[in-house]
């Protein structure tokens, strides 16, 4: 029950809706069209997953003093308090999900804002590690270096100035050389994720069972 | 330590001041440099623009705020490409926050404030047209204004919704949701986001399911994107573009040469040239906020490929190279 | 009212994680906390809002689709994992998930990135009117696609004319896509940080348009 029986559903899953696919009779599209409906509410629930462990670890945090525990208050009241105001508080004191309301408010103006900037700060990081580490210490680096700043100078305006033949070269790298490594890797990739399915699908591969108990 | 190793050593923060500086000084000046466009990109456009009303297209917001800068202002160029051409827009989002980038870009196109938008008629408001048959943009617009509603002077049109446009937003395991979607848009949403039954939405009449839908747009930072090839294109042929980062621009390339996608915006520069694209055709009357920033992409290369060369310099000249060397022996 | 003081608290929160790069701190820390806890809330309302109520809760209250209640059972046994005596029934849903995902996903995966990307690969080398250097590009997509391929197998030493020279070939090509993909990170960083420098300076501080 504890094992056999999810591995058993992953194979007959597996199996079936592979089957599925090469067969288009009405009985496979009716078992098509119930699991597409299905799958997205199981799926739903998963969030639970993530907001329990979330609410355990910093409640936890909280409980035991960790460093720095005053933070942890920052992540469990939105986690609650989201889906209360979204969902629970009356619409004529600003509740609800559309705009203007509280949950509108904190999520276009503090999470937009927050994630972006975040994201941004890599700008700086990147520019600091193009002065660190980006080296033409053999060959190799050096055609790398070059082919980062073909393509670097051919996707901006600026570059419009050393002539039409700068970013004909970088539409070049990017439309023949870069797509046949990437086609490589993408070939590589695409195998591996078919071995992987089918390891799983006939229960090679068990890992995603978790310590759950044997 | 010689003059090479203590600019080597510098504190990292005056490269961020440089970069902070060379950032904010271009959009001060505003040189407004011209951009030429690719092939990539006009491949899009040119499709969109060939759509009208009897087609529909989807736009995918399958980004989270974090790359929003980038992806945002191609979803935003082509639902606006979309409403000037009358083509009704299914919005969906993959992740829980692209439900809030969906809804956000939605509001960027139709803010009052914003010159050139389009004015949205609500589902509700429109009932009375729907329950006495009219449906067809031109009918709409006519029966609408002869009922006393006039466009405002800086909007460029009316969109209905349920005829225009439907947000569908956010559901779970979105790849499969698209595949559903090959077969039914409203068994995967009995709802749109804002609570209308699709069933009752005259665009979804017209367009039941992907195999319907003349074009689905994806725009992500992340390989959520590959799920539109993989889910619709290969099981039902839906023709797919792609929006993307500028990181995962150069890995889809592929996809372009094998005829899987139609053609791909990369990053802001992508996004400029559907701006630029959209000028030239008279679809928008100025360019949008990719364009403008491609300055000071301009100014910020440059300081990039300076503090390559200036690193380089200072590694060679002053020795290090060989101190590793012999440390790598050593 | 209600946007002027949106555009100052995420004006506040911008320069929040922005001075993260001279030092760490504590307003920094208070926003990256608060970042975690609003996306998870906002991802319980929308998820609610947009998929449970419309898709289960609504036809389960209308009493017509009674056979939802089997996704609703399976999707609630998630919440065994909480409970270490019986957290193995967790398994369940994701078994479900797992197998059926990956056997639907299979066929169209290898069609997606495996069957259509051999079949471009085999692309016509020269065709009349087509200038040199796509004729050029097209055998460097050709020869250097194999050669890459050889780069990434390593099931075989990399001697020889064929495993040596493929692979040296190889790697020289997998360098050249490296680089653009570089080029085009940097790009991309960049972008997200003038998404920033357009907000502070034309959204909140209206000096730019």
């Amino acid at each position: 029950m504890k094992r056999t029986v999810p591995l058993m559903i992953v194979m007959v899953g597996g199996i079936l809706m592979m089957i599925q696919y090469f067969i288009p009779h009405q009985y496979s599209q009716v078992v098509f069209d119930n699991y597409t409906e299905w799958a997205p509410i199981v799926g739903a629930f998963a969030l639970l997953l993530g907001v329990g462990s979330l609410t355990r670890v910093h409640s936890h945090r909280i409980k035991r003093k960790a460093p720095n525990w005053p933070y942890s208050w920052a992540v469990l009241i939105p986690l609650f308090g989201m889906p209360f105001l979204a969902l629970i508080w009356p619409e004529s004191l600003w509740g609800g999900s559309d705009s203007p309301s509280v949950f509108h408010f904190l999520f276009m103006n503090i999470q937009v804002p927050i994630q972006s900037t975040m994201f941004s700060l890599l700008a700086f990081y990147i520019a600091s590690a193009a002065f660190r580490a980006f080296r033409a210490k053999s060959a190799l680096a050096t055609v790398l270096l070059l082919s980062a700043v073909i393509v670097m100078l051919a996707q901006v305006p600026i570059g419009e100035i050393f002539g039409p033949w700068l970013q004909n070269t970088g539409l070049w790298i990017l439309r023949y050389p870069n797509l046949a490594a990437k086609r490589a890797i993408m070939l590589g990739v695409g195998f591996g994720i078919l071995a992987t399915n089918l390891k799983i699908i006939f229960g090679v591969e068990r890992n995603w069972l978790g310590g759950a108990g044997e | 330590m010689n003059f090479w190793d203590k600019m080597l050593n510098i504190d990292r923060r005056w490269i961020f001041l440089a970069i902070g500086v060379v950032t904010i000084i271009p959009f001060l000046i505003g040189i407004g440099m011209p951009i030429t466009t690719t092939t990539e990109v006009e491949d899009i456009f040119d499709f969109v623009n060939e759509l009208g009303p009897e087609n529909a297209i989807f736009v995918a917001f399958d980004f989270a705020p974090g790359t929003q800068a980038e992806c945002m202002p191609m979803a935003v160029g082509v639902v606006r490409h979309a409403f000037h051409n009358d083509v009704p827009v299914f919005m969906t989002a993959y992740f829980p926050l692209s439900h809030g980038m969906m809804m956000a870009g939605f509001d960027y196109v139709t803010n009052p404030s914003i010159d050139g938008y389009y004015q949205v008629v609500e589902f509700a408001e429109w009932a009375h047209l729907r329950e006495a048959g009219i449906t067809t943009k031109a009918e709409l617009v006519t029966e609408w204004e002869n009922a006393g509603n006039v466009l405002p002077d800086n909007a460029a049109n009316w969109v209905f919704e349920g005829r225009d446009y439907a947000l569908l937003g956010y559901a779970p395991l979105f790849h499969l949701v698209i595949l559903g979607m090959t077969s039914s848009i409203a068994n995967q949403y009995p709802e749109d986001a804002n609570g209308n039954a699709l069933i009752e939405m005259p665009m979804l009449n017209e367009h039941k399911s992907l195999r319907e839908v003349d074009l689905a747009l994806t725009t992500a930072g992340s390989s959520a994107c590959m799920s539109w090839i993989t889910y619709a294109r290969e099981k039902i042929g839906t023709p797919i573009a792609f929006g993307v980062t500028a990181v995962m621009a150069t890995d889809y390339y592929p996809y372009i040469q094998s005829g899987q996608i139609i053609g791909q915006m990369g990053g802001l520069r992508g996004a400029a040239e559907y701006e630029v694209l959209m000028v030239e055709n008279d679809v928008t009357e100025s360019t949008g906020k990719a364009f403008r920033g491609m300055d000071v992409q301009s100014a910020d290369h440059l300081l990039i490929i300076l503090l390559i060369i200036m690193g380089n310099i200072a590694y060679f000249a002053g020795g290090a190279h060989k101190r590793h060397q012999m440390k790598g022996r050593g | 009212m209600y946007e002027t003081i949106g555009l100052w608290v995420a004006a506040f929160f911008t320069l929040a994680i922005y001075s993260f790069l001279y030092k760490e701190n504590p307003i920094y820390r208070l926003a990256e906390h608060l970042v975690v806890g609003i996306s998870a809330g906002y991802g319980i309302a929308i998820t609610w809002e947009i998929t449970l109520e419309p898709r289960l809760i609504q036809p389960l209250l209308a009493g017509d689709n009674w056979v939802l209640l089997i996704p609703a059972l399976l999707g609630l046994l998630y919440i065994t994992r909480f409970i270490p005596s019986i957290a193995w029934l967790s398994r369940y849903p994701i078994a479900f998930l797992m197998g059926t995902g990956m056997g639907i996903g299979f066929p169209l995966t290898m069609k997606a990135s495996v069957l259509r990307q051999l079949e471009a690969a085999m692309a016509p080398v020269y065709a009349s009117g087509m200038p040199w250097f796509e004729v050029l590009g097209n055998l460097v997509l050709i020869f250097g696609t194999l050669a890459a391929l050889i780069y990434f197998f390593f099931s075989k030493p990399h001697k020889g004319l064929f495993f040596g020279t493929g692979s040296k070939i190889g790697i020289w090509v997998i360098m050249l896509g490296f680089g653009a993909t570089f080029g085009f990170t940097v790009m991309g960083r960049i972008s997200l940080l003038i998404g920033r420098v357009q907000f502070l300076l034309g959204d909140w501080l209206h000096l730019i348009e």
